[in-house]
């Protein structure tokens, strides 16, 4: 299964954008720890997820061809 | 379920004075609007570590910001009696000493403008998906972080 991931702000930096396949995993959370073990840099900060344009606030399913963005704290204003 | 469309709140480049002068210009014709509440966000040339802010470089994940822009505005709307209430927000460049964010509440009576204006300040920047980038007057930069 393949997803593409989005990134923005400070994360864009090391996260560029970019398609990957997640092989046997089928959940936010399974994603998250990939993402983690991948960007070992991710796990440093704080950041938040949306999955197709949605944010994240629970752990939820994952579909071929979804879009994750990963996001930075905002600082509009 | 209001009828009111998802709104584009984001501008290319500052937000021109004269764009502000002409937004309240158009609110004359309201004759029920009795008090208008603004605020403007510029962006300060903010010294850190001995370098100063040139320019602040906004980004956003646009699709996301303008539905959470939009339950924003249906909250506010449903929690005072505002006639109005217009969001504008940068995106790109912005100089220091330009204008990056425009809030514009209006209503019969003066409390529940400035309250909604001030809850939409703090919402905005606390809940839409929008980064700022400082560049510095050495081409250097870092993340903006709110407080």
């Amino acid at each position: 299964m393949e997803i593409e991931i989005i990134s923005f702000g400070k994360i864009a930096e090391f996260i560029p954008q970019q398609r990957i396949n997640v092989g046997g995993i089928r959940d936010t959370n399974g994603l998250k720890q990939h993402l983690e073990a991948t960007f070992p840099m991710l796990a440093e900060i704080k950041y938040k997820l949306a999955l197709n344009k949605h944010m994240i606030h629970e752990n939820l399913s994952i579909g071929d061809n979804d879009t994750l963005a990963i996001m930075p704290p905002f600082s509009g204003g | 379920m209001s009828d009111r469309k998802v709104k584009n709140i984001f501008v290319q480049g500052p937000i021109q004075p004269a764009f502000i002068a002409d937004s309240i210009a158009k609110h004359s014709t309201k004759t029920d609007i009795g008090g208008h509440s603004i605020f403007m966000g510029q962006v300060r040339k903010d010294k850190i570590d001995g370098k100063l802010v040139s320019a602040i470089e906004y980004t956003t994940f646009e699709a996301l910001a303008l539905d959470k822009m939009h339950e924003i505005r249906e909250a506010i709307f449903e929690k005072y009696p505002v006639n109005c209430l217009h969001v504008y927000h940068s995106l790109g460049t912005v100089q220091s000493g330009e204008i990056c964010l425009f809030v514009f509440t209006s209503s019969a009576h003066r409390k529940p403008a400035i309250d909604a204006c001030s809850e939409l300040v703090e919402r905005i920047k606390a809940e839409l998906p929008i980064w700022g980038k400082e560049i510095f007057e050495d081409d250097t930069h870092q993340w903006k972080v709110n407080s």
